[in-house]
């Protein structure tokens, strides 16, 4: 593995997040596609590269203008980083559609985690919105994860 | 001595796991570290140059639209204006009778929105003003229909806000013409909620929320929307007031800091 396979997929991706992310926004909504390569980067070299890719992508984000909690998305895209590489050689052996729950889970837990940190106060007082907010985001990024499954699906990269 | 390094290589996945939620955790615990903003406020202004380009592309898609719309806002304002001008003078006939006169000063700092974060949520901007135009962190920001957020880091260029939209975002309001008072949260799609009002106040919908001058942040007076509906829990003692806010978050490219303001009474 060199390592520009990793830092010129991280810049643009970082630059596509950043700057045409806004467009596809639906309310406050966006799609999440660092969370999507660095479960595709877990997928493909496991457990310690998806882990330090997430955190240093998750920096890279928060370096970017979060107002709140920062350092949160670190730890988001370690964790995303780590449960993926337990994917990594595994379409062989799992029940595709395991193999799917496996990669939808994660990215569940991912938003989660996000929108239990980042939504702690409407968890408490408007348990509704904020399962709103969790499954809205969460599915905004796996319709786009799903349409990737299209064009360049995980199993091929296993 | 052997057996623990090779235990690590062995588990240095796990063990990076570990050390990566340790490093998340204390960047989590330590936001307020004042070294931590300057790395912050440093990284801003590159963010903020990288979308410059991206930002006047997007000026030049809205160009004609926002043309047309400010031409019918001038004609609006105009009529306003005429109609506000009577109000003065007899606003000034008034003050003249109450021997009061009050004179408040607004500094505000215009600022373009050069980028609206990077989260899967829109929770903050980044505008193109810093400390170099003055800007300070905590304060307010707002747009001509009214309060938007506050800053939060700046950078040399360029400053982040902190939008109120983000669910710890918190604004102590002022309800009128009650003057009923209570703190002000987002609750999603363009409402807020304000909690902590009495419950013997009169309030109706579309009455005017303004800020209540109590924060050390935010002058008294700023807009920032109007009653939309108003709870009464029966065995509580406060009414919760849910309000429209003005701003459409998703389509401001331009919003005011500011930058100092004071008050004068004589």
């Amino acid at each position: 593995m060199k390592w520009t396979e990793l830092v010129i997929p991280g810049l643009f991706i970082w630059l596509i997040q950043l700057l045409i992310a806004d467009f596809l926004a639906i309310e406050t909504i966006r799609p999440d596609f660092v969370a999507i390569l660095v479960l595709y980067w877990a997928v493909k070299y496991g457990r310690t590269v998806g882990t330090l890719s997430g955190f240093l992508m998750g920096l890279l984000i928060d370096l970017s203008g979060t107002a709140s909690f920062f350092g949160l998305s670190p730890m988001i895209y370690s964790i995303t980083g780590y449960l993926g590489g337990y994917l990594m050689g595994t379409y062989s052996r799992l029940n595709p559609l395991y193999f799917s729950i496996s990669w939808i889970a994660i990215l569940t837990l991912q938003f989660m985690i996000f929108c239990v940190v980042q939504y702690q106060d409407i968890w408490v007082t408007n348990p509704q919105l904020f399962f709103g907010k969790w499954i809205g985001t969460t599915l905004y990024t796996l319709s786009f994860v799903g349409i990737l499954q299209v064009i360049y699906p995980f199993h091929k990269i296993t | 001595m052997r057996g623990l390094y090779l235990a690590i290589v062995r588990k240095r996945d796990h063990l990076l796991f570990v050390l990566s939620l340790f490093f998340s955790s204390f960047l989590l615990l330590n936001n307020d570290d004042p070294r931590m903003r300057v790395i912050r406020g440093k990284t801003t202004d590159i963010v903020a140059f990288i979308s410059s380009p991206m930002t006047w592309v997007k000026s030049l898609m809205f160009l004609e639209e926002e043309n047309q719309l400010l031409r019918e806002k001038t004609l609006s304002l105009s009529l306003q204006i005429e109609s506000m001008l009577n109000l003065h003078k007899e606003n000034d006939q008034l003050l003249g009778m109450l021997d009061f006169k009050r004179q408040t000063k607004l500094f505000l700092k215009p600022a373009r929105v050069v980028n609206k974060g990077i989260q899967p949520n829109l929770l903050s901007i980044v505008i193109d003003v810093g400390a170099e135009d003055g800007i300070k962190g905590n304060q307010p920001v707002l747009t001509p229909k009214g309060v938007i957020g506050k800053t939060i880091e700046t950078g040399e260029s360029a400053s982040i806000v902190q939008l109120i939209t983000d669910v710890n975002f918190r604004l102590s309001v002022r309800i009128l013409p009650s003057g009923a008072t209570g703190i002000l949260r987002w609750l999603g799609n363009g409402i807020g909620q304000v909690r902590e009002v009495q419950k013997n106040v009169e309030i109706t919908i579309g009455n005017k929320v303004i800020t209540s001058g109590f924060s050390d942040i935010y002058p008294a007076g700023l807009p920032v929307g109007e009653v939309a509906g108003v709870f009464d829990e029966r065995g509580s003692f406060q009414k919760i007031v849910n309000i429209n806010l003005p701003n459409d978050m998703s389509a401001f490219q331009y919003v005011f800091v500011i930058v100092e303001n004071s008050y004068e009474m004589d």
